[in-house]
């Protein structure tokens, strides 16, 4: 299960692109449309086998991962700018795109890089899981699951009012995914936790986040694709 | 919320002796799966009681009267009150006879439209509420105050609380029934032009007073829809 999880994932956010696709060429929404690409490549990256290749082309010391990270930096600003737009959040929209959420970015941008070439980062493994536990590793690892999980955190409140709301009853259920999605990426931070023993629900819980987020924007989506049909009749 | 199957069994032989399950869908044009799965149940809805009851020629208040959680229902019907009839008119109409009151020269004889309309379950229990009303029918029935306005903004009402609405209201017991769309006025009792009666006995500053206060709620109704249209396009916009 924890070993389909990924390539799951892969398949679906690869499936959303290309859905996509007409309409990226209409000019409508390219932005979801590059959103999925980019998803769709971080989580391509975060596999083992794809990561080795990329990274042996890189030269072979991890520089592949600080690139996996800098790309899930931009996916979660596009997709917090998107989905604050989406929900009406204000405060949301303020929060990640405002002084605050760029100097958020900034600073973990920076501190991110800076970890990462003070670390001895040679000898390439998937998700750095081969390197030393250093007190450096695990503050890189705690940055790059902080970013996402402060974008989210951002987010929920705007989505859990439609959620709640009367609206269509697919387009709930997709922002429930959504949400559920965002959630786990707030559990993440909790990681440090998590005993050696069920390490396994690291990477479960990951994966689970994208795949919930991944599905929450392919049911609005489908929701307004339906919406549309039944009313051209 | 429904009837046993037995029961229900008992009552088919009853009105209609020999006529297997599957007549009877088809000529309710009830489906047969549903009856079906309402049977297993043990659960067969009030709803699928009144459309069999109409295809045999059976009157659905009589036909549900004669379960024991309804029998409150049998007996000649109490007539309703004038607050009662005028609650069943639709907002439009009022507007029609507050139009027609006031310029001569508009249509004075226009039909009305027959209950339920879209809010005639809020407006019914706004024409028997003595503004303890929610309070005691929640006490009888255990019914959350919460869920009962859920069912009135939703122009709904579940059978069994329409009548337990209406004995703790104490008016005929049927009203509730024809404004939640179970039975039509004619099966519930209500004498034929009772409502058009009813509105022409209530004065002109009474009426206006009340078609304006629908208009209200109307407009209220109308903005959390576009408000809620609003928000919807937004995310279709942004992410779909």
């Amino acid at each position: 299960m924890t070993a389909l999880l990924p390539w799951l994932t892969l398949f679906v956010c690869i499936a959303m692109t290309a859905v996509r696709i007409p309409s990226a060429i209409r000019g409508q929404n390219r932005a979801m449309f590059f959103l999925f690409a980019l998803l769709s490549v971080d989580i391509l990256l975060s596999i083992r086998e794809p990561y080795l290749a990329v990274d042996a082309a890189l030269g072979g010391f991890n520089l592949a991962n600080l690139l996996l990270r800098f790309m899930l930096y931009g996916t979660f600003l596009l997709l917090g700018v998107k989905t604050a737009a989406a929900f009406g959040s204000s405060a949301g929209m303020r929060a990640i795109r405002g002084p605050a959420g760029m100097a958020v970015l900034l600073l973990v941008a920076v501190l991110t890089a800076w970890i990462f070439f003070a670390m001895e980062t040679s000898g390439s493994t998937a998700g750095l899981s081969g390197l030393p536990q250093t007190a450096s590793l695990e503050s890189y690892a705690a940055l790059g699951r902080f970013y996402p999980g402060y974008v989210a955190a951002c987010l929920l409140p705007g989505i859990w009012q439609a959620v709640r709301g009367s609206g269509p009853a697919l387009l709930r259920l997709a922002s429930g995914t959504l949400f559920l999605g965002f959630c786990l990426l707030l559990l993440s931070q909790g990681f440090p936790l998590v005993p050696e023993s069920a390490s396994w629900l690291r990477p479960a819980i990951n994966y689970s986040a994208a795949l919930a987020s991944a599905l929450g924007l392919g049911g609005i989506w489908l929701s307004k694709s339906l919406a549309r049909r039944t009313a051209r009749g | 919320m429904s009837l046993p199957s037995k029961a229900f069994q008992r009552w088919l032989h009853g009105v209609a002796p020999g006529v297997s399950t599957s007549d009877v869908c088809r000529i309710s044009g009830l489906k047969r799966t549903t009856l079906a799965q309402q049977m297993v149940r043990g659960k067969v809805a009030e709803s699928s009681l009144v459309r069999i009851s109409r295809a045999l020629d059976v009157n659905p208040v009589s036909a549900l009267a004669s379960f024991d959680a309804y029998a409150d229902l049998r007996g000649t019907p109490v007539a309703p009150t004038d607050a009662e009839l005028i609650s069943q008119i639709a907002t439009m109409d009022l507007l029609r006879a507050v139009i027609a009151r006031n310029d001569p020269g508009a249509p004075q004889r226009f039909g009305l439209a027959s209950a339920p309309h879209e809010t005639s379950v809020r407006n019914w229990v706004e024409a028997i509420d003595d503004g303890e009303l929610r309070h005691r029918v929640s006490h009888a029935t255990g019914i959350a105050p919460q869920n009962f306005s859920a069912h009135l903004t939703a122009n709904r009402m579940p059978p069994e609380l329409a009548v337990a609405t209406a004995r703790e209201a104490g008016v005929g017991l049927a009203g509730g029934l024809i404004a939640s769309g179970l039975v039509s006025e004619e099966e519930a009792g209500w004498p034929l032009g009772a409502r058009r009666a009813a509105l022409d006995r209530l004065g002109t500053g009474d009426l206006v007073t009340l078609a304006g206060e629908r208009l209200q709620a109307l407009g209220k109704s109308l903005h959390r829809q576009e408000h809620e249209r609003n928000r919807t396009e937004r995310i279709w916009e942004n992410l779909g």
